[in-house]
């Protein structure tokens, strides 16, 4: 790797003591969360299913899967990331190279962060910057080149920034979707994309790779569909559960991620035959949506709503660290290069349910996405999730009560930060609401 | 003697391919095998070539296709245009050509697009036309009422011939094709009206190169024919006014909650049609849809759009991906258990 010659406009310089003891103790203590966390999803759920052994080995960021990732690297592949869902990951999997995605959900880096972006900026672009300050995501080390799509300010200055270490490829993505001429723009971002990845892993995409590329992302959006329609009959897997499957699919194998996925949903459908729940079919349904929450810190909201006494359970979601990775297929009419390309740009673009667009109607589609869901799942209750900082969810949040109020589905907005000091107010306020959608449900 | 056992053979195999048909037609339905659709549809058109090739073996009078057609246009829409039209199949087998080459086809800006599908109606005002300008160019001899609605009728003066052009198969059974190697009769939509309106000296040239325009054409652009086919408007008409927008008990029918606006039904319509993307909800009633369900079988998200039949639901995006083996039984929430 030849690597650029550093002149950081942005990062301060650390001294090399600092960020070794800052590291190893924030990874130590990370280590220890993941365990936890784990712990805590067994306990809630005595009779776990089998299949999720495979998940929670994959779930620890400093174990097993790293170690595979650096023996790939070792044979010359190439790792590229990425920082939000808009990066076509397909390109990447027919350049043979590993797709990453490594936002961070560390707490404790996003007051390194603070060392660099004022406070008042969303703790995600924080964290991120702070765990590459002392070089603790594995994955973010690993990457050779981030792809940054520039959808929120954060993420706009997120790659600036992050261009004091690695290359970086910002994408130009449109605000207005349902528009031909962004529609045109985002395909020639997305062919430029597909060169700048050819020149960079030096393999070429082929027709036939990005075929099979696609194949394998189908597959797994299969077994991915499976398992979201899985929850959203009587409850027979815990939502963190579930929520977890969905974001190891960021940093896993692709292949192997959808095989150990149908094994879990062949699984969960013989305990949907037996009536075997995880807990009783009358648990408040609660859905999740707003700011991505990573793993492992960020489980807290997750966490609380499953142990909560009344108990909830989350049974949808929409974020993009959860239900809307892999819910849009790529519909291909016909296979030839140009198709394809112009399918995946497609499928970036316009079925994306993202808050930083918008249109003649706004962003009618989230709407659209929360009202079915609702339907579908039988939601009871929704929790509009926003962490401070996080402009585009929280602006969007009256249009959203707004509708769901017309169908009568309570909203609860709860806003927190990176910290694990308001847990214990955090659970009164989720107690409180879920209190309420069980009166709901007696009368 | 022989000849009439033939015909016996070729009718007996017609009416089998149209029974085959229709038992996959149904089993299709029954299995609910929503991505099958382009399959069936193109067995259909291969079926209805045969039988239509069949039809021009006997001297039927066009007048009572054309009044077949638009009757069965008032109640199942653009139907013939998508699933029956021999000219339309000529332009999905040059579709399975590019295909196979690997050719993208190309896209038409959605104004042109919109200007082809206007145009249309100046086209039929034309066709429709040609017969009274010539006529007053060459005004009959005889005034008599009786001898002139003959000549009326059977002369120059039949626009209804032309609105069935697109229905004459490639190769017909009559010996007046325009084209006759060895012993086989080849003919081409339109091209026969062209020889007899034009003459046989420029009517020749125009012929060429329609049929050279309208081959290369649909190479490159999907059904780039059906975009301004004047047999289609005077089907679409039917549908196209408001006191005829109930008629169609065939339509496609969408549910907005559950679109996300992908995009995908807009990219794969092969004429085009962009208001089953750009609708919220209810009826496609566009004039320019023909029905071919291919936006109901590549719309990824279960039950967004489906084909009815009057209340009856024929074929629904059913996500291709065949995710869902779980019915809507075991999705149902148990009861309250105290």
């Amino acid at each position: 790797m030849n690597q650029k010659p550093i002149e950081k406009k942005f990062m301060p310089d650390i001294s090399k003591k600092e960020m070794e003891e800052l590291k190893n103790a924030i990874t130590l203590a990370s280590q220890k969360i993941i365990a936890d966390n784990i712990e805590r999803m067994k306990k809630a759920d005595p009779h776990r299913p089998q299949a999720m052994k495979y998940f929670d080995d994959m779930s620890d960021l400093f174990g097993s899967r790293q170690k595979e990732i650096a023996a790939e690297k070792e044979k010359g592949k190439k790792v590229i990331g990425y920082m939000c869902l808009f990066a076509p990951t397909e390109l990447i999997l027919a350049a043979d190279a590993i797709p990453l995605r490594v936002n961070s959900g560390w707490y404790d880096t996003s007051k390194l962060g603070d060392r660099v972006v004022p406070v008042e900026v969303c703790p995600v672009i924080r964290s991120t910057i702070g765990a590459k300050m002392i070089e603790l995501s594995p994955f973010l080390e690993q990457s050779d080149a981030l792809i940054s799509v520039l959808t929120c300010d954060g993420m706009t200055k997120l790659s600036e920034i992050l261009g004091d270490y690695k290359t970086i490829w910002g994408m130009n993505i449109p605000k207005i979707k349902d528009s031909t001429q962004s529609l045109r723009f985002w395909s020639d971002e997305i062919k430029h994309m597909k060169n700048q990845i050819e020149k960079f892993t030096g393999n070429k995409i082929t027709r036939k790779k990005l075929k099979e590329a696609i194949e394998t992302s189908h597959k797994a959006t299969k077994a991915f569909r499976r398992l979201q329609d899985l929850r959203r009959g009587s409850p027979v897997i815990m939502g963190r559960d579930a929520m977890l499957v969905n974001q190891t699919y960021l940093w896993d194998d692709k292949k192997r991620w959808t095989e150990k996925t149908e094994a879990l949903c062949d699984e969960l459908e013989k305990r949907v035959q037996k009536k075997d729940w995880v807990c009783p079919p009358d648990t408040p349904r609660v859905m999740v949506t707003g700011t991505p929450m990573f793993w492992p810190d960020n489980w807290k909201l997750p966490t609380l709503v499953e142990e909560a006494n009344p108990q909830g359970i989350i049974v949808a979601d929409e974020l993009c660290s959860g239900e809307r990775i892999l819910n849009d297929p790529i519909g291909v009419d016909e296979w030839s290069m140009d198709d394809m390309l112009n399918s995946i740009s497609e499928r970036y673009l316009m079925a994306s349910t993202c808050p930083c667009f918008t249109s003649e109607d706004g962003n009618e589609d989230r709407i659209n996405w929360l009202l079915n869901k609702v339907k579908e799942a039988n939601i009871q209750g929704v929790i509009y999730y926003v962490v401070r900082g996080c402009m585009l969810y929280a602006m969007e949040y009256t249009r959203v009560k707004k509708a769901l109020d017309k169908i009568n589905v309570p909203v609860y907005y709860l806003d927190t930060e990176y910290t694990r000091e308001d847990v214990g107010q955090m659970k009164t306020r989720v107690e409180a609401f879920l209190e309420m959608l069980t009166a709901r449900v007696d009368f | 003697m022989a000849l009439e056992i033939v015909g016996d053979i070729l009718r007996l195999t017609v009416l089998a391919g149209l029974g085959i048909a229709g038992i996959l037609a149904i089993l299709i339905w029954k299995k609910n095998l929503a991505t099958k659709v382009t399959f069936l549809r193109f067995i259909i058109q291969a079926v209805s070539v045969a039988a239509i090739f069949y039809i021009f073996t006997y001297t039927i009078p066009l007048l009572y296709v054309l009044i077949i057609l638009l009757v069965m246009t008032l109640f199942l829409g653009r139907f013939f245009c998508g699933w029956l039209c021999p000219f339309a199949f000529l332009m999905d087998v040059q579709s399975v050509v590019r295909k196979v080459i690997n050719k993208r086809y190309r896209i038409i800006p959605s104004k042109l697009n919109k200007a082809l599908h206007q145009f249309r109606y100046v086209l039929l005002l034309f066709f429709l036309l040609i017969p009274i300008v010539l006529w007053f160019l060459e005004p009959p001899p005889n005034t008599d009422f009786a001898v002139l609605m003959a000549q009326v009728m059977a002369g120059p003066f039949r626009p209804y011939s032309i609105m069935l052009a697109p229905l004459i198969p490639v190769i017909v059974s009559w010996t007046t094709a325009p084209l006759i190697i060895n012993g086989v009769n080849f003919s081409y939509p339109y091209v026969q009206d062209i020889l007899t309106w034009a003459g046989q000296d420029i009517g020749q040239l125009i012929a060429i190169v329609f049929v050279g325009l309208t081959l290369a054409g649909s190479f490159i652009i999907r059904r780039s024919w059906c975009r301004f086919c004047p047999t289609g408007v005077s089907l679409a008409v039917v549908n196209r006014f408001k006191g005829f927008k109930w008629a169609p008990l065939l339509h496609i029918e969408k549910d907005e909650e559950k679109c996300t606006k992908c995009g995908v039904c807009k990219r794969v319509c092969p004429v085009g049609v962009e208001e089953v993307y750009e609708q919220k909800g209810g009826k496609i009633q566009t004039s320019q849809c023909m029905i071919c369900s291919r936006c109901v079988e590549m719309c990824p998200y279960e039950d967004t759009l489906k084909v009815k039949l009057g209340k009856k639901t024929l074929f629904r995006s059913r996500n291709w991906l065949e995710a869902t083996k779980i019915n809507e039984e075991k999705r149902k929430i148990e009861p309250k258990t105290h």
